[in-house]
């Protein structure tokens, strides 16, 4: 004990030293991490403001929007009696629907014949599947409404679930063909050798092991249906509006508060399944 | 035991990927009952040529034949043949016992010779149970793939296999991912399980000793082509060629010259072998095997040499030793020590020198001379 004690004494300089330097990088690190959270929080202000502002408009009792004058739950009562806004919700959920279901059959299908092919073909494929996804909305609906005219389809539903279906297939294919390249490569083999014919094996073994992805696919493409204005914008007609064409028209008219309580409303579904595409992601990596 | 009726014929048989030639003028039969083993380093093609007997991949040319009638046309799901995948290849989507019971489901209830569904259903669950119990895997039916060791999907992978009841099974490096302790109790189980069931095995491995501890029948590949088919003994004893004798077991190999009938000469000596029929004064490879080597006294020995290494391999030492009269190094098996620097005699027996004729261009291969990597 008394050792240790006389030990300490004679290091003590150097010790003093070392503390000041443990103090100094202590602070500083505290520093940085101040640094660090009000630029987060800049940051996210910056994002989100303009959404925050209008989820509290939602609730506020005047259509003025610079006063506070209490909370209600009015506009969104107001909403859900809205036969038009009803309707618009109707043929939003009806579009993504369907336009989900048919995108993930092709995009599967397709993601499992790319798999398949030599890697010179499929890297092609892949390519010219990736386009889709980077060319501008704007660019993709107006080229739509033209190829339409240019055929003599009228404008309606039908014409806006197409639009759908093209721009979902590459974000079910690209979820979709991860799983494909982790899956064991004999298993389709193990499958024709116990005696699968080839549809079967498919069937029973391939499409169950991507299962996971094929989900992902699918709920990523409906958000990304729900999400849409700008393509549905220009393959739609008037006659046939989804939420958020609803949403820009009424801006047109001067906003009404039921506006903001609409696109809270989306802002939340939209916010619940990009959460719910992450966890899963999140669990296939694990 | 193994029947002389010959089972799968391979006549000819080439496969190129593009401009790869992966096998060469194969020709193989493979007996009723046989336990085959398929040996080689990888990129050999002895994978590709499982895979053609699976109906995985179609030979670029040549004939493969199933009981005299030509195999090619057959579908991999209607061959009488199952596979042991590498990695298993299980089905994480179903319980052990759905993944056993896969193969039996796909069949109508008269292949498994009942009436009716009810009845299959009870068939299939009978054989399930008794394949469980070949594997030693009873009681963990309801058990998810994934939570099985290797050993136990390997068991999984092999009773899903055969409980088709197939008339050849294929196994393609199978035990590969199992530590050394249960790769050897495998290698006797599956022995006793190909006896028992009186099935044609054909395993594919690159681990000589695997080979030699299961199989009737060894084929020795490199380049695409079968350097030496036979028996393991036979395999081990009297290598075909340079390549097979380095492969198969360690070895020493010794570029020489046949002096003459039952006379060989090399390392700058002379030496009575047993061999005869290579002419005169023929170039060719001598194999010698590091435990037919003995190590007498420095005066007595017919070579002499210095201990450069010794290394302790359990049941005996390797020692290398460099040779007097022309430097090489020669690899030793031997259950007594001698310290490094100590001058030895080397003494050969006849019969334990093996003699083969140089490899032809044909058959080349890169050998490494004897004892060229120090230890």
């Amino acid at each position: 004990m008394v050792k240790t004690i006389s030990a300490e004494t004679r290091r003590a300089p150097a010790d003093r030293a070392t503390a000041r330097f443990a103090r100094w990088s202590a602070n500083r690190a505290n520093r940085l991490k101040t640094v660090r959270t009000i630029w987060m929080a800049l940051l996210m202000l910056f994002l989100y403001a303009p959404i925050l502002i209008m989820i509290a408009l939602s609730f506020n009792a005047s259509v003025s929007r610079s006063q506070w004058t209490g909370f209600t739950l009015d506009w969104y009562v107001k909403l859900f009696n809205d036969p038009a806004i009803l309707g618009a919700l109707k043929t939003t959920i009806e579009v993504a629907v369907v336009a989900t279901i048919i995108s993930t059959i092709i995009g599967t299908l397709g993601a499992i014949g790319i798999h398949a092919m030599n890697s010179g073909m499929a890297g092609m494929l892949i390519n010219v599947s990736y386009l889709p996804m980077t060319t501008p909305d704007i660019v993709t609906g107006v080229s739509l409404m033209l190829m339409y005219l240019f055929c003599h389809v009228p404008l309606g539903k039908w014409t806006m679930i197409f639009a759908h279906i093209a721009f979902d297939i590459p974000y079910v294919l690209f979820s979709v063909m991860p799983k494909l390249r982790q899956m064991n490569p004999n298993l389709y083999e193990a499958a024709l050798d116990l005696g699968c014919k080839p549809i079967k094996a498919l069937w029973k073994v391939i499409i169950p092991e991507i299962t996971p992805g094929i989900f992902t696919g699918a709920l990523l493409a409906f958000t990304m249906s729900l999400d849409d204005f700008v393509i549905s914008y220009f393959t739609s007609s008037d006659m046939y509006p989804n939420l958020s064409r609803i949403v820009y028209s009424s801006t047109k008219l001067g906003v009404k508060p039921t506006m903001y309580a609409l696109s809270t409303l989306m802002f939340t579904t939209i916010l619940i399944l990009l959460v719910l595409v992450n966890k899963r992601t999140k669990l296939e990596n694990l | 035991m193994v029947q002389d009726t010959r089972l799968i014929e391979l006549k000819g048989v080439c496969k190129n990927f593009g401009d790869t030639q992966v096998l060469r003028d194969v020709d193989l039969y493979i007996r009723k009952c046989e336990f085959i083993t398929l040996l080689g380093p990888s990129g050999c093609g002895k994978t590709t040529l499982l895979r053609i007997i699976g109906g995985f991949e179609m030979p670029s040319s040549g004939e493969v034949l199933f009981e005299g009638s030509d195999l090619t046309v057959i579908p991999p799901y209607k061959r009488r043949i199952n596979t042991v995948f590498q990695k298993y290849a299980l089905f994480n989507h179903l319980n052990v016992y759905d993944n056993i019971a896969f193969g039996l489901n796909l069949k109508t209830p008269e292949q498994l010779g009942v009436k009716t569904k009810a009845e299959k259903k009870k068939e299939i669950e009978r054989r399930v149970k008794r394949m469980l119990r070949l594997v030693k895997m009873d009681g963990y039916e309801k058990r998810s793939t994934d939570a099985l060791s290797g050993g136990q999907q390997q068991r999984i992978a092999i009773a899903r296999a055969l409980v088709n009841e197939p008339e050849v099974l294929l196994l393609d490096e199978p035990l590969g991912a199992l530590d050394l302790k249960l790769r050897k109790e495998m290698q006797l189980e599956l022995k006793a399980m190909q006896q028992q069931l009186g099935i044609t095995f054909i395993y594919v491995t690159h681990d000589q000793e695997e080979a030699l501890t299961m199989s009737d029948t060894i084929a020795v590949m490199n380049g695409g082509r079968i350097q030496q088919i036979g028996d393991p003994k036979r395999i081990y004893d009297e290598p075909k060629n340079a390549f097979v004798a380095d492969f198969i077991g360690e070895s020493n190999i010794l570029s020489g010259t046949m002096l003459q009938d039952e006379l060989v000469e090399f390392s700058g000596t002379e030496f009575q072998c047993v061999d005869e029929g290579f002419g005169t004064n023929a170039p060719v490879d001598v194999v010698i095997r590091p435990e037919d080597i003995m190590i007498v006294g420095e005066d007595v020995g017919m070579l002499t040499g210095t201990v450069q290494s010794v290394i302790f391999k359990g049941v005996h030492y390797e020692m290398m030793i460099k040779g007097e009269s022309d430097g090489t190094l020669w690899k030793v098996h031997s259950t007594t020590m001698q310290p490094v620097g100590t001058r030895v005699g080397m003494t050969i027996v006849p019969y334990n020198i093996h003699i083969m004729r140089k490899a032809t261009t044909a058959d080349a291969v890169p050998v490494s001379d004897s004892g060229k990597e120090e230890a």
